[in-house]
């Protein structure tokens, strides 16, 4: 019986998703590959989910107050799909946010926590956690699934996409570097660690759906503020201001050219 | 006369875009408001620290964007300032020490930023290894720039070979006006007498970079 147009169709459509789905076979020339694997099926992430979700639910700071009523961008309290639009405009502070900058000014004025203390504990380290890398790991997994779907509709949006395009070219320092003098091509390592080339969509699209990621060098969640943060580090120049005007703009620019990735988080990185 | 579909695109295109770009800041306000964002987006760090946000000239033409090429004149302008820049060893010497030039080439630490402080270290690193191989038996070694294990052995090691080696390390920007290679010299994170230590390390035939194994 000859195989029909459409049923044809349904086995090359099978044998698609197959090789779509099958594990990535352990290259010899790649392997670091075989670790990345073993944490992405086992991610301890997951706890970071956890630990968020209680934190966001629970009555805390001087004002006793939860975060359920905290606005990013979708209505107070709505969560789901919200990440997949940030960094957008607020009419109640008159700025572009991104998701930290958000968790910022809930638990300031929400809870009536002090800012400089919440800024002060932003990343973790080995002796104490952070909530907000809890609180943003919890926030952007609502999006899990969803498309990351950035829209430059506000003026003030489309300022902050094209002062992150111009930072991202800028080049200072003491290195000359700029984001793209290591983020501009494919296949490129510092040492033994890949790059994303950051100006090509499916790279980029694969970074912005993945961040907060669980970092197994650094043995706990990171978020894209303590990403850019990092990068910056290395270049030599100072301490990146969290949630400062630099930071929301070069994440406007690579969450917007991120569009249409699914975002899975958190995701696992080195 | 009939009005076809085509011409129509063509007319209304323009138009879209024309509509659309316009609401974009031109890449003079776009400038401006980068700049500005630059000047908050480091908080309570010294104000020796936020200078190394500032571009020096050479700088803001390296800065294109989205790989637009450099003009004629801007190139010959980085080439100028680039030239002018280079300081030599007070001893004359171009090429050190390779054996001090091999733990330099390997070493990634010093100047960076940590809670508005520089880093603890003794002197700062060369970074070379971040970005290319050296030693051909050393794996831990980056790509972003030209592998040149057999530098020396290529070239061998006069006096012109160790100059313009020396010369591409003060400031990569001389010969190559804009390449992704830092300007170690020039921008103050090596001093002349350890490039010359890693121009020796890179030319000197006893130099592992040269090994014929």
């Amino acid at each position: 019986m000859p195989i029909t147009r459409v049923g044809f169709a349904t086995i090359l459509l099978a044998c698609l998703a197959a090789w779509g789905a099958a594990p990535a076979p352990a290259q010899s020339d790649d392997p670091l590959g075989v670790g990345r694997k073993m944490l992405a099926e086992d991610n301890p992430g997951e706890l970071w989910v956890l630990r968020g979700e209680r934190l966001f639910r629970e009555q805390r700071g001087p004002k006793q107050a939860s975060l359920e009523q905290c606005d990013f961008g979708m209505g107070s309290g709505k969560l789901e799909g919200a990440f997949a639009r940030l960094p957008r405009y607020f009419s109640d502070s008159g700025k572009v946010e991104d998701m930290e900058s958000r968790l910022l000014k809930c638990m300031a004025e929400l809870q009536g926590l002090d800012r400089g203390a919440i800024i002060q504990t932003r990343f973790s380290n080995l002796d104490r956690a952070s909530d907000m890398e809890a609180l943003a790991t919890f926030v952007a997994s609502r999006s899990n699934g969803m498309k990351m779907d950035v829209r430059l509709e506000h003026p003030r949006e489309r300022e902050m996409y094209k002062a992150g395009e111009y930072l991202f070219f800028r080049r200072t320092g003491p290195t000359d570097f700029a984001c793209v003098s290591c983020h501009g091509e494919d296949g490129k390592r510092i040492r033994l660690q890949d790059l994303p080339n950051m100006t090509e969509r499916k790279q980029i699209q694969a970074v912005v759906a993945g961040w907060p990621a669980y970092r197994g060098t650094h043995s706990t969640v990171r978020t894209m503020q303590h990403r850019l943060y990092d990068c910056n580090w290395q270049m030599r120049l100072p301490d990146l201001g969290f949630t400062s005007d630099v930071s929301i703009a070069l994440t406007s620019y690579l969450n917007y050219q991120g569009n249409g990735a699914v975002i899975q988080v958190p995701g696992v990185r080195r | 006369m009939r009005i076809g579909k085509a011409t129509l695109a063509a007319i209304g295109m323009p138009l879209l875009v024309a509509v659309g770009c316009a609401s974009f800041p031109d890449a003079q306000s776009t400038r401006g408001l980068g700049e500005k964002m630059l000047a908050t987006s480091y908080p309570g760090m010294p104000e020796p620290l936020t200078r190394r946000a500032v571009q020096d000239r050479a700088q803001q033409i390296c800065s294109k964007i989205g790989g637009a090429k450099l003009t004629q004149e801007e190139a010959a302008e980085v080439v100028r300032l680039s030239r002018a820049s280079i300081q030599y060893p007070a001893s004359g010497k171009l090429a050190g020490d390779w054996k001090v030039g091999a733990k330099l080439a390997y070493a990634g630490q010093g100047s960076r930023i940590i809670g508005g402080r520089l880093e603890k270290a003794q002197e700062n690193g060369a970074l070379c290894s971040n970005c290319h191989v050296l030693d051909p038996r050393e794996v831990n070694a980056g790509n972003i720039g030209p592998a040149l294990a057999g530098y020396g052995a290529q070239r061998g090691d006069s006096e012109a070979v160790a100059r313009l080696t020396y010369e591409r390390i003060y400031n990569a920007w001389t010969y190559q006006p804009c390449s992704n290679m830092p300007r170690l010299g020039a921008g103050g994170h090596l001093t002349p007498e350890q490039i010359a230590h890693v121009v020796a390390y890179l030319i000197d035939p006893q130099s592992p970079v040269n090994s014929k194994k």
